[in-house]
């Protein structure tokens, strides 16, 4: 975010967004599948992404949950394109590294759990939550 | 998260070409636009906490007013979604009257998008046509509900009140009168240079872009989705609807899918009121406990009400996903960007047509 | 008040510049008041232009609820408008929060609260000849005293 000389805080309003009823059921997703807490995820949310997109996150994960990572198992559980291209709450060059981890492990002979659950523990990490 | 950026330049809250308070802070490289990010906040007031532990007979009122241009639509989507809950059976004269009074409001909607579009592009004559002749789609509006804005025409099993055949007689007159002056202001559109120049090729939303941000309504249409929730609407499968659609994906075929969409809503109300069946009009039915996820096609595209009541009739859950969330994100954030110069920002915002009451309820 | 004073403000009362600005309706009130520029209601041929520019208006419309977002802002706008002005405020919103103050809800009505209003226009929404009407009945009480005062 850009400072401005003659700005209002958002925080209390973008925060009055994340708490209507379907974008709470979606943030609390969120948080379980990563495993942080919802307050940090929240407070991520409101430091990276603008109001609109705040208030789109429910439609762009029901768009998400549709069509992105087609046919690919592991993309699908680590939510590549989810997580990138939909929801935006994480850049592409970062997903692609953690991704690329991911494939190097399975290919190493990891089972796919393990691969995924250590995928996961990356990504929070490249969200510095 | 702080970036550098060339050339930062806020438009709104107050801007001349913007009829709500919308702040958009553009980064931009010269004239190039790079991105943008939108604040609101302006319009905030809460509807969704207020409407919970409301009985439906106050929440009916409430959800007109989540926005004044489309109020007729808000109004049929949640008492449809309670008929849905409760399960109410309309009758089908009703059901052909919900049609008329629904399209009547979308014609005055895509008349005032396409008039703001003119005045933002100052072509204010055809501007002013196009907002002389929305009055006239109001007045027939008014005749038909009884109010201009807020009507409130659509109970639970039914509608308000029936329509006599001398108000259907004017209203088919009056019908006429309104498709022959749209033709000539919509020709003056499709075939003015000047208006080519300003729109065709400005504002591009590819077909991906669009499917990837859940864009909705004439502004996916004009980038070749033809999704249209009226298609799965029970009576407008009787009366036939296909979508309009356009590949161009620019300011101009928005516009110009709305052009389309008012001719075929003519057609429509006059097809409603051909094959008008008798009876009467208020069914009556008792709003029950339930949980639904109901949408319709409002003017801007498809509108979701997700709704949880208890045995009297009372909203537990309630929220509104309405198109101009979609829309205003995918404006913002994709058709914007790329724009050569600040002028087109807000013709190309305003080619959405941007709802901000809707988006922040 | 001399005979040209007199005249001078009679005629500055029929060149009226007038924005608006929505501090938190439903949109309906806006709708009306765009209206008003129609051919069928004509505001323009009272002299009332309108412009939406806060630094060149004499009448502010307000409309809506007053949400959090215009702390400080309404205020600075009003600033904005050159000497003579007046406010005049659109529909129920403004006068009481309409539907919209209730428990729970972020609105803080009325709008008198913060700026000073001159008149108000109730109904929700108002028809078109009733924003017009009352543009034009605070338009010559505006330059009333004007030339005589400065």
């Amino acid at each position: 975010m850009t400072t401005y000389l003659y700005e209002q805080d958002l925080v209390p309003q973008k925060y009055r967004i994340l708490v209507a009823m379907r974008h709470d059921i979606l943030v609390r997703k969120i948080a379980l599948e990563l495993n942080i807490p919802v307050q940090e995820l929240r407070r991520y949310l409101i430091e990276h992404l603008d109001m609109i997109q705040l208030e789109n996150l429910p439609a762009r994960a029901e768009m998400a949950a549709d069509h992105a990572d087609q046919g690919d198992a592991v993309a699908q559980a680590l939510g590549r394109e989810k997580y990138t291209v939909y929801l935006q709450i994480l850049s592409g060059a970062a997903m692609d590294a953690i991704f690329r981890e991911v494939d190097a492990r399975l290919q190493t002979g990891t089972p796919l759990d393990d691969a995924i659950a250590y995928g996961r523990i990356q990504i929070r990490e490249a969200l510095n939550i | 998260m702080k970036r550098i950026v060339d050339v930062n330049i806020p438009l709104g809250p107050i801007h001349p070409c913007f009829k709500e308070p919308v702040r958009l802070k553009c980064e931009a490289k010269g004239e190039r636009i790079t991105g943008a990010e939108v604040e609101l906040g302006y319009m905030k007031k809460g509807i969704e906490r207020i409407m919970k532990g409301r009985p439906w007979q106050e929440v009916m009122f409430l959800a007109e007013r989540v926005c004044g241009i489309c109020s007729v639509i808000h109004n049929m989507v949640f008492i449809e979604a309670m008929e849905q809950i409760s399960d109410i059976v309309v009758p089908p004269r009703a059901a052909y009257l919900r049609v008329i009074a629904n399209e009547l409001d979308r014609m005055q909607s895509h008349i005032l998008a396409n008039f703001s579009y003119c005045y933002t592009i100052e072509h204010e004559t055809l501007g002013m046509y196009l907002l002389d002749l929305r009055e006239h789609v109001m007045d027939e509006l008014e005749r038909l509900t009884g109010a201009r804005v807020t009507c409130a025409y659509m109970i639970p099993g039914g509608v308000r009140c029936d329509i006599q055949r001398k108000e259907a007689e004017a209203l088919l007159v009056s019908l006429d009168r309104i498709e022959g002056d749209l033709r000539r202001y919509s020709g003056m559109f499709e075939s003015g240079p000047m208006i080519a120049l300003r729109s065709r090729g400005v504002g591009i939303l590819t077909l991906e872009a669009a499917q990837r941000a859940h864009v909705v309504g004439p502004t996916a249409r004009g980038s070749g989705i033809a999704y249209d929730c009226r298609q799965n609407h029970p009576t407008y499968q009787k009366l036939g609807f296909v979508p309009i659609t356009r590949p161009d994906c620019d300011n101009f075929a928005r516009v110009m899918v709305r052009f389309d969409e008012v001719f075929q809503s003519i057609d429509l109300i006059r097809k409603c009121l051909r094959e008008l069946p008798k009876g009467v009009v208020r069914g009556g039915g008792v709003c029950k406990a339930g949980e639904t996820r109901y949408s319709g096609e409002a003017p801007r595209g498809e509108l979701t009400y997700f709704i949880k009541s208890d045995e009297f009739g009372r909203i537990v859950e309630i929220q509104i996903q309405t198109p101009s969330i979609m829309n205003i994100e995918a404006c913002c954030h994709e058709m914007i960007i790329g724009s050569d110069s600040i002028a087109d920002v807000t013709a190309t915002f305003i080619s959405a047509d941007p709802c901000v009451a809707c988006t922040e309820r | 008040m001399n005979i040209l004073q007199r005249i001078k403000n009679k005629v500055r009362s029929r060149s009226i510049h007038v924005a608006y600005v929505d501090v938190g309706s439903c949109n309906g009130c806006d709708i009306e008041v765009l209206a008003c520029l129609a051919p069928r209601y004509d505001i323009e041929q009272y002299g009332i232009f309108v412009h939406n520019n806060p630094r060149e208006a004499d009448v502010l419309l307000v409309i809506g609820a007053y949400t959090p977002g215009w702390e400080e802002k309404l205020a600075m706008v009003w600033e904005k408008i050159p000497a003579p002005k007046a406010a005049i405020t659109i529909g129920n919103c403004p006068i009481s929060g309409c539907l919209f103050d209730r428990k729970g809800s972020f609105v803080d009505p009325p709008v008198k609260k913060h700026i000073p209003i001159a008149a108000e226009v109730p109904g929700c929404p108002p028809r078109p000849t009733e924003i017009l009407q009352a543009i034009m009945s605070v338009r010559d009480s505006v330059f009333a005293n004007w030339e005589e005062e400065h």
